[in-house]
């Protein structure tokens, strides 16, 4: 997965007891701060979810109670389905965006970085900002209310509607991401060999079937990439949300960290804030694995 | 802050041929011109929207007339900018980017200077147990980390936001590639000439890596300016907010819209900068080593 870890060429002196120190020295700051506040807490994390840790309270071993209490919480499965219905539906929709930008902008011609630098500014604004201006945009009598209505689509609020409030979301999202998976998929077809797409024009293949049987096959590395990294952030959706519909209404956008987050800090139930996030560690993990055995299996 | 996985550490390609242009049809042209143009203005609306509201004077507008430039007003960034929690604020986003920028280069770079040049005990686990932790979703540690934190008593502080942040495998890993890449007789001669370590560090090390200084330093830039979840529960306090926390919470207060916006066009406005500056760096980090934006 990494490359070899040998620095290449040959080396004129042998490393000394010296120089492995001083090396260990420019380690060292590096090393203290990730044991302190990414390996220790990686692995208390997960120990945490089996304990009843709280602020202020005694802390005790209670095995698989959080987890029970997770099965048992409905809050839980709703946050859970909310979850996934969220990654469900925004990760292809962002992913069929990126690649349709990607596609028309592949070329160059003149305005081709413009639009590409158009496309990447919401990656880089923040979600909170966006939050603020999409709650006017999906506001009712708003202008996405307003569009709705003349396409005699519902013209609420959607934000205020249980069932389309995702939907919302999902747009909001694909509108923050999809030019990342853009830029990927854009380096990524810079470099399908040309030979292999003049072949297919020489035998005649029509533009789909060019897309589909030449740059398609090229891609698929990349989009398992991309469609890994969009699972693991829509996983984690939060921030949006929190500004946007505060979990609301009636927790139908309440999500998985939304929970972890009310739990641990607004509960201050840290135990039980580690399990949920135990949970979605597993998440991660699980799909991870089907993404590989699916999309990932000609690697 | 996002996490993020990284990609099989392969060096850059080196730029394809370059290809023969296809004739193509003009219903393709037009077709694609019509289809970006229209991807461009979605875009961009939210953009104008947040600019436009922003310039209103307090009181309700109805769309659509809310999108025209006028009545136009500076009231909320009056009372914005005058607002000494806002100002204050915008201070605590700037020592949390700015410190955390040069935190992760300074640390980032050292290990990455040893990884990619050096042998030493323990090295391999290291960089294994560096890897592995990449797998782990951010709000696993982020709850342990909070408890170390409020043990040391660093809620409500600036380093207390601030260091966790600092452990950035992620920058070890384009650092120690990028350091790999640099021929050996560079290091070699210096030593040979009896420069100690830390000058090599600091005289030779540090002024051939200024690329991958610049694309890493605007991505954690980035990263720490839009970050929301963490200073959101270790700023807990007024004065210890961030923008993105602190508009957060005046939208909870429902403060009027043209001030949230005004809010939000002064949080966006560094970025932006940021990005067009760094543009380049931050497009050939993204396609070179899926660094997440």
């Amino acid at each position: 997965m990494v490359a070899h870890l040998a620095p290449r060429g040959r080396r004129l002196l042998r490393p000394s007891r010296r120089e492995a120190g001083t090396a260990l020295l420019f380690v060292l700051p590096f090393l203290l701060l990730f044991v302190v506040f990414r390996f220790g807490p990686a692995i208390a994390g997960v120990l945490l979810g089996f304990t009843d840790y709280a602020i202020g309270g005694d802390t005790g071993w209670v095995g698989l109670e959080n987890f029970r209490r997770l099965v048992d919480d409905p809050t839980f499965w709703s946050a859970l389905q909310v979850t996934v219905i969220f990654t469900a539906l925004s990760v292809p929709l962002s992913m069929v965006v990126s690649l349709g930008m990607a596609l028309l902008t592949r070329r160059a011609f003149r305005g081709s970085k413009v639009f590409r630098s158009i496309f990447f500014l919401p990656v880089v604004t923040s979600l909170v900002l966006a939050g603020v201006v999409f709650t006017w945009v999906f506001a009712e009598g708003g202008p996405w209310s307003r569009a709705m209505g003349a396409l005699g689509l519902p013209a609420q609020s959607w934000l205020a509607d249980s069932v389309l409030v995702i939907p919302a979301l999902v747009l909001v999202s694909v509108w923050s991401r999809f030019g990342y998976g853009m830029l990927i998929l854009l380096a990524r077809l810079q470099d399908v060999p040309a030979e292999l797409e003049e072949a297919a024009l020489t035998d005649g293949a029509t533009a789909w079937q060019r897309f589909r049987y030449v740059t398609l096959p090229q891609l698929r590395p990349a989009l398992f990439f991309v469609a890994v990294i969009e699972t693991t952030i829509s996983f984690q959706v939060f921030d949006m949300i929190y500004v946007m519909t505060g979990g609301g209404p009636v927790r139908a956008s309440y999500s998985l960290v939304y929970l972890l987050y009310d739990q641990g800090f607004k509960y201050f139930d840290l135990g039980y804030a580690s399990a949920v996030g135990v949970a979605l560690f597993v998440m991660t993990i699980i799909v991870a694995l089907i993404q590989r055995l699916t999309l990932g299996r000609e690697q | 802050m996002t996490d993020v996985l990284v990609r099989q550490a392969t060096a850059p390609a080196p730029p394809s041929p370059a290809r023969r242009p296809r004739r193509a049809g003009r219903a393709w042209l037009v077709g694609r011109t019509v289809l970006l143009v229209i991807g461009a203005l979605v875009t961009l609306f939210p953009f104008y929207a947040m600019v436009v509201l922003s310039f209103k004077p307090a009181g309700p507008v109805t769309f659509p007339d809310s999108l025209l430039p006028w009545p136009f007003s500076t009231e909320a960034y009056d009372q914005v900018i005058g607002a000494k929690s806002v100002l204050r604020w915008m201070w605590n986003t700037v020592v949390y980017s700015v410190v955390s920028v040069v935190g992760v280069l300074l640390f980032a770079s050292m290990a990455g200077y040893a990884f990619a040049k050096k042998r030493f005990p323990g090295k391999e686990a290291m960089f294994w147990s560096f890897l592995a932790m990449l797998m782990v979703p951010y709000h696993v540690t982020m709850i342990p980390t909070f408890i170390v934190i409020s043990q040391l008593n660093g809620v409500d502080t600036y380093w207390g936001m601030i260091v966790p942040t600092l452990a950035n495998a992620q920058a070890v890993f384009l650092m120690r590639q990028f350091i790999a890449s640099l021929p050996d007789s560079l290091f070699e001669a210096a030593r040979l000439d009896g420069c100690s370590e830390w000058r090599v560090y600091v005289s030779i090390v540090l002024p051939l890596i200024k690329p991958i200084l610049a694309t890493l330093g605007i991505f954690v830039f980035l990263w720490h300016w839009n970050d929301f979840l963490w200073p959101l529960i270790v700023g807990q306090s007024l004065d210890m907010r961030t923008l993105t926390t602190g508009i957060a919470s005046l939208q909870q207060e429902n403060v009027a819209l043209n001030m949230l916006l005004a809010g939000s066009v002064v949080a966006f406005v560094p970025i932006f900068v940021a990005y067009l500056i760094g543009q380049r760096y931050v497009t050939e980090g993204v396609a070179t080593s899926g660094i997440k934006g």
